[in-house]
């Protein structure tokens, strides 16, 4: 009995040492990463980098790489898509909620959203490249918004409740018009799903590396693609700076609505 | 003005709902159809530039223990040690640092990683894992390795080793919050309470409760991790071997090399992938876990 007591205590004791440990992980890849984009050599078996500086960063800030093009290349693209998507799944998403045939309806939206945008993309290339959609940002983000539409419906086939389609028809019922209904009550009251709903659409078009890639036909540089890019030629220390633009801004997002991301899931 | 039912009135305002189904219908389930029939024409001569006429001879070389089978193989391989291994460890850490993920800076620190992408953790994966990564680098100054090529393979390696660690790694911060969330949203403690009250050990309302009650609430969302490693691309394209290879790298390799007549093996290989993913999405429906109530 005793001995049980003492491995309990000693199991309490350790928490706050395995809190910590799991804290450290968690950090360790922004450390390294950006530690990483201050080295220019660092070779085997230095623990150390001889030196750091900022050399990199100014060459990439002074708009003397293409980084700073595919960062705002990036974020034009994902913005777009993720509005597209969270307004498209908004309404289509309410109208699944609400139909006889929810359940198939569904199944529909979740097939995109679930299957390999590679392998997807794959058989998708002829009738990409029969509309001419191919190796042009318009077909890239038609792509990208296949799956981030089908994601954004099935999020939005969970908002749409009992609940909400009793407010909405309470305004019917007191004489308010569609219109009405969506700005005084729909829209506010999923204001939070429509802004968890962008933030998401926007990190799957955000992280989008194989379709990009294979609809994109590398003409496309989007950030994940200049990643591989710079991985590719072995320049490990470009890799890092395009790993932490691309990290950086999700990362500060996550943070400022963390509570409200995982309320949804 | 006509005073008309609730429902009355929604039946005449769901215009904009059926338009956004027929964006849906136009945008991806269609061209998904069309590309899916296209794969099947294609895997049996009926399309493409090698076109000759009906012919089950790339169908016929699933029997002759083909590379397509050590793909799946591998796929299935990695995605299921990836979900064992991250929901293990997932439940260990959320029930056992409950507390600490709940409040204080471990509650906002667990967030970071889940801004990671794929390609970003195979990059971090093969920094810290190859030969004359970090982890070697620190093997090599505490003594314990003389030389990169006595520190073990861990990327592009047989078992998968980086893919697996990646996956997992990418998986674990995500699961640890669900399985933190469900807990707190069913209540688990005052059902474990409960369990104790009625004379349960702490080991059977550990596995009689909890932990069956977490597994079943997240069931659907294992399954997606399972279909997501299954058909990643980026994590196996860095650190996977050239032979075998996984599903997303060797379908991309089969559809891009030069020599065209491998096309329709690349058909072949996304349809027997989209087999499997549809039938997962169903036993995923099927248990009911898509919740269809509203």
């Amino acid at each position: 009995m005793n001995t049980r007591a003492n491995t309990r205590a000693t199991g309490l004791r350790l928490r706050p040492a395995a809190a910590a440990l799991l804290a450290a992980v968690c950090l360790f890849p922004f450390v390294y990463l950006f530690g990483l984009s201050l080295v220019s050599e660092w070779s085997f078996p230095a623990v150390w980098p001889s030196a750091l500086s900022l050399d990199l960063w100014r060459r990439v800030l002074g708009g003397s790489t293409a980084l700073g093009s595919s960062f705002l290349l990036s974020l034009g693209v994902s913005s777009l898509v993720a509005a597209l998507s969270t307004l498209a799944g908004f309404v289509t998403g309410k109208f699944i909620a609400y139909h006889p045939r929810r359940p198939a309806l569904l199944f529909l939206a979740y097939v995109p959203f679930v299957m390999s945008p590679v392998v997807l993309g794959t058989c998708l290339m002829f009738l990409y490249i029969k509309a001419g959609l191919t190796g042009n940002v318009a077909g890239v983000m038609i792509a990208q918004t296949m799956f981030a539409y089908g994601f954004s419906i099935v999020f939005f086939s969970a908002f749409w409740n009992a609940e909400v389609r009793a407010l909405e028809d309470l305004v019917y019922t007191l004489g308010g018009s569609t219109l009405q209904a969506y700005r005084r009550v729909l829209i506010p009251v999923s204001r939070g799903a429509l802004v968890i709903c962008f933030f998401q659409t926007f990190l799957i078009s955000w992280f989008q590396y194989g379709l990009t890639i294979l609809i994109g036909a590398g003409k496309v540089q989007t950030l994940p693609v200049k990643v591989y890019e710079y991985i590719g030629e072995a320049n490990v220390y470009y890799a890092a700076i395009a790993s932490c633009l691309l990290v950086l801004p999700p990362a500060l997002l996550l943070w400022a609505n963390k509570r409200f991301v995982f309320k949804q899931v | 003005m006509t005073i008309s039912g609730p429902k009355s009135l929604r039946g005449n305002r769901n215009s904009l709902g059926r338009l956004g189904l027929a964006l849906f219908l136009a945008l991806a389930i269609l061209p998904i159809l069309f590309s899916l029939g296209y794969a099947v024409a294609y895997s049996t001569g009926l399309a493409g530039l090698l076109s000759d006429g009906f012919t089950g001879e790339h169908w016929a070389k699933l029997g002759q223990g083909s590379e397509i089978w050590a793909s799946f193989g591998l796929s299935l391989y990695v995605a299921g040690v990836s979900v064992v291994l991250t929901i293990s460890l997932s439940l260990v850490l959320a029930l056992y640092l409950r507390r600490p993920l709940g409040y204080g800076a471990l509650s906002y620190i667990i967030y970071f990683p889940l801004a990671l992408p794929a390609t970003v953790a195979a990059f971090l994966v093969f920094q810290l894992f190859s030969g004359a990564g970090y982890l070697s680098r620190i093997l090599f100054q505490l003594g314990w390795i003389d030389a990169i090529g006595q520190f073990p393979a861990l990327v592009n390696d047989a078992y998968g080793a980086g893919i697996i660690i990646a996956h997992v790694g990418l998986g674990l911060p995500f699961f640890i919050l669900l399985f933190v969330e469900i807990y707190n949203r069913e209540q688990l403690d005052a059902l474990g309470g409960l369990a104790r009250t009625l004379g349960a050990g702490r080991r059977q309302m550990l596995y009689r409760v909890h932990v069956p009650i977490l597994l079943k609430k997240c069931f659907t969302n294992i399954v997606l991790f399972f279909i997501a490693v299954l058909g990643s691309y980026e994590i196996p394209l860095l650190l996977g071997r050239q032979n075998p290879q996984m599903i997303s790298v060797l379908t991309m390799r089969k559809y891009a090399l030069f020599d065209i007549r491998q096309k329709p093996e690349a058909f072949l290989l996304a349809l027997l992938y989209t087999a499997v993913v549809v039938a997962l999405v169903v036993l995923a429906f099927r248990k009911g876990e898509v919740r269809h109530e509203h």
